[in-house]
C-alpha cells in the first residue's frame, strides 16, 4: 500500500478513469472471478487496470480476497483521482482569480522565517518560481524609499503580531515601479507560534489612474484659479499700486531732502526706510500671487485655515471693498491644522468669498455683510464658513450648485464651486451650502484635523507615496 | 491764519500713502493733515481750513465720490484732487464733470502731483 500511495502521488488525471465508476470496476472484477478463471492481476499504473492471466488455474479462496482488495484499491484510486481533479480545478480557479485580481497570497512562519508564496506572488515580484523565497530576497525588490516602512512593518509584526495593512512600492530590476497593498493577519498556532497569512495586491494600475486623475484635477483647479485671477486683476493692481506710490513719493522726497543745503540726513534715512518697506510690501503681494496662481503639483503640508484665510483676504480685500462688501473676520487663532494642499484650499476660500461678494452686488436695502468664520467642528474636524447677505439660494439651484458648468451668473464658467467641492472631497472633507435664516446664504466646508503626530509627514496618496494604516491585533 | 491758507488734507485708507505723500508735501513747505476715513475728515476742523483735498476714490466706509457729494451738499467748496489705484475712465469723466481738479492714477510722479496741486491752489 505504501508503494501504491507513492505512485498515486504522481498520477495524472484521466477522464477515462474518473468517468469509470467504482461500482463498474467492482462488477468487472467480480465477473472475472465468477468465471472461475484463475487470475493474477497486476496493477501497472492507476490510469488503467491491466489484468493479465498468466496461466490457467483453478480459483482458490485467494482470488475473491484479491478481487476484494483490488476493488478497494481501485475505489480509493478513483476517489483520489476525483478529489485531485476537483483540487486541480479549484487550484486553477484560484490561480485564475489571483491572476485576474493581481492578488497573491502568502504564509509566513515568523519563528522559522519559512515563507510560502502563491504563483501570482512570484509573478508580481518577478521571481523565479523554482527559487525559495526569503525575506532577504523580498528586500531586494522593495523600493529604497519604502525600505524603512517595510522594515518597520516586519519588525512590528515580529514583536507585536499586529495585523498588517500597508502599501509600499517595489522597484523592479528594469527600474519600473509597482505599488503593492499588503494585508496580513497575524495568528498563533496551537503552540503559540506566530504565523501570518496574507494577501498582496498589485495596485499599480489603480495608483497610476489616481495619479492621472490628480494631475487632471490640479490642472482643472489651475484653470479655475486663472479664471478667478481675472476677477482679481483690479484688486491686484490696487495692492501693488499703493506701495508703488509710496516708493515714488518717498524717493522723490528723499531727493529733495538731499539737494537741500544742508541736507537733513536723518530725515532722508527715515524716508528711504519707508521706501524700502513699501518695496517689501509690493514684493509680498507678488509672492502671494505667485504662490496662488503658479501651476504646480498638488502638495501636502500642515495648513492653518485661519492663517490661509488671512493670506487670501490680503489679496482680496480691495476687491471686496470695491464691491461694497463689509467684511467681518471671525477667525480662531489656535485652530488645529489640517493636512492638505495650501494653494488649493486657498482657492476654495477665494472662490467662496468672490461668490459671496458677487451675490451681494445687487443688494442695496441692507448692509452687504460678509462674514468668514473658522471654528473647531467637534474634536476631530475644523470648519470654515462664508456667510453673505446676498440674493440667497433658490431651492432649484441648491442641488445643482456644485455641478460643473452650472451657473446663475452672467459671467463665469460655472466651474468654481464644482472644482471647490472636488478639492474639498480630495481632502476627505465636505462642502455644502445652506440658506440663512435671514437673507443670504452660507457656504461651509469641514475638514478632518491633521493627526497630532504625523511620523511619516509628507507621505500622501496624492504625492504618489504609500499610505500606512495599521490595526492592533487581538490573539484569540 | 497761515495754517488755514496752506493746509492740504489727504484722505486715504492706505498707511504707506498717508506717510509718503505728506512727507513730500511737507518737504515743499506745505502743511498737511492726513485722514484714514472720510468721516474722520468731516468730523475734524480741517474741513474749513483745507485749501486742497487729495482724496482717494476707494476708501472704506464713505467713498471718495460720496465725500465729494457730501461736501457739495454742505456747501463746502474745496478743490479736490482724486487719487486712485484703479484707472477708470468713466469715473474720471464723471468726477471731473462734478468739479474735481484732477484724477490721478497711482503710482504718479511728484511732478504730476505738484502740477495738479498748483492748479488746485490757483482755483481756491
Amino acid at each position: 500500500m505504501k508503494d501504491l500511495n507513492a505512485s498515486l502521488g504522481t498520477m495524472e488525471p484521466t477522464t477515462a478513469c474518473s468517468e469509470f465508476g467504482i461500482a463498474q470496476v467492482g462488477a468487472m472484477i467480480g465477473g472475472l472471478i465468477h468465471r472461475w478463471r484463475p487470475l493474477s492481476i497486476v496493477l501497472t499504473n492507476l490510469r488503467e487496470f491491466d489484468i493479465h492471466q498468466r496461466e490457467t488455474a483453478r480459483a482458490t479462496p485467494f482470488h475473491p480476497a484479491l478481487a476484494q482488495q483490488l476493488t478497494e484499491i481501485a475505489s480509493i484510486a478513483i476517489q483520489r483521482t476525483r478529489s485531485e481533479d476537483a483540487l486541480k480545478k479549484s487550484e486553477r480557479f484560484f490561480a485564475q482569480a489571483q491572476r485576474l485580481s493581481s492578488t497573491g497570497s502568502f504564509c509566513w512562519h515568523v519563528a522559522t522565517n519559512e515563507i510560502t508564496w502563491s504563483e501570482e506572488l512570484y509573478r508580481i515580484f518577478e521571481f523565479d518560481r523554482a527559487a525559495r523565497v526569503t525575506l532577504q530576497q523580498i528586500a531586494t525588490r522593495v523600493h529604497p524609499e519604502d525600505a524603512p516602512l517595510v522594515q518597520t512593518m516586519f519588525d512590528r509584526a515580529r514583536c507585536d503580531g499586529i495585523d498588517l495593512d500597508y502599501e509600499h512600492r517595489l522597484q523592479m530590476p528594469d527600474r519600473s515601479v509597482k505599488y503593492l497593498r499588503v494585508v496580513a493577519n497575524g495568528t498563533r498556532d496551537q503552540d503559540g507560534r506566530l504565523e501570518y497569512i496574507g494577501a498582496v495586491q498589485d495596485v499599480t494600475q489603480r495608483r497610476l489612474s489616481e495619479e492621472a486623475l490628480n494631475t487632471l484635477r490640479s490642472e482643472l483647479a489651475h484653470v479655475a484659479r486663472v479664471t478667478s485671477l481675472s476677477a482679481l486683476t483690479a484688486s491686484i493692481a490696487h495692492e501693488v499700486n499703493q506701495p508703488l506710490l509710496g516708493i515714488t513719493m518717498n524717493a522723490s522726497t528723499c531727493l529733495r531732502i538731499l539737494t537741500a543745503d544742508p541736507p537733513n540726513l536723518e530725515l532722508a534715512r527715515e524716508t528711504m526706510g519707508r521706501a524700502i518697506r513699501d518695496c517689501q510690501r509690493a514684493s509680498d503681494v507678488i509672492s502671494r500671487l505667485r504662490a496662488l496662481f503658479a501651476k504646480k503639483r498638488c502638495t501636502t503640508e500642515l495648513v492653518d485655515l485661519s492663517e490661509a484665510t488671512r493670506e487670501v483676504i490680503a489679496l482680496l480685500n480691495s476687491e471686496l471693498q470695491r464691491r461694497g462688501a463689509m467684511l467681518h473676520l471671525d477667525l480662531v487663532d489656535d485652530l488645529p491644522p489640517v493636512k492638505g494642499d495650501r494653494v488649493q484650499l486657498q482657492q476654495v476660500i477665494l472662490n467662496l468669498l468672490l461668490n459671496a461678494a458677487e451675490a451681494m452686488t445687487t443688494i442695496d436695502d441692507r448692509p452687504r455683510q460678509l462674514t468668514i468664520r473658522t471654528v473647531r467642528d467637534g474634536r476631530e474636524r475644523v470648519r470654515l464658513s462664508v456667510q453673505d447677505a446676498g440674493v440667497g439660494l433658490e431651492p432649484q439651484d441648491v442641488d445643482r450648485l456644485f455641478d460643473a458648468f452650472y451657473t446663475t451668473k452672467s459671467s463665469g464658467m460655472g466651474i468654481g464651486l464644482s472644482v471647490s467641492r472636488s478639492i474639498i472631497e480630495c481632502h476627505d472633507g465636505l462642502l455644502w451650502a445652506e440658506a440663512n435664516k435671514g437673507p443670504g446664504a452660507t457656504f461651509s466646508f469641514s475638514l478632518p484635523r491633521a493627526p497630532e503626530s504625523t511620523p511619516r509627514d509628507g507621505h500622501s496618496s496624492s504625492s504618489g507615496k504609500p499610505a500606512l494604516t495599521e490595526r492592533a491585533v487581538g490573539h484569540s | 491764519m497761515m495754517v488755514a491758507v496752506s493746509l492740504i488734507s489727504l484722505v486715504d485708507d492706505d498707511q504707506s500713502v498717508r506717510e509718503s505723500l505728506p512727507g513730500l508735501l511737507m518737504q515743499l513747505g506745505y502743511v498737511v493733515r492726513a485722514f484714514a476715513a472720510a468721516d474722520e475728515f468731516l468730523a475734524s476742523d480741517a474741513v474749513e481750513q483745507t485749501r486742497c483735498l487729495i482724496l482717494d476714490v476707494a476708501i472704506s466706509g464713505m467713498s471718495g465720490p460720496e465725500l465729494q457729494q457730501e461736501l457739495l451738499h454742505r456747501g463746502v467748496r474745496i478743490p479736490i484732487i482724486f487719487i486712485t489705484a484703479q484707472s477708470n475712465e468713466t469715473l474720471r469723466a464723471r468726477l471731473l464733470a462734478q468739479g474735481a481738479v484732477d484724477f490721478l492714477v497711482k503710482p504718479f510722479s511728484d511732478t504730476i502731483l505738484l502740477e495738479a496741486l498748483d492748479k488746485a491752489l490757483r482755483e481756491s
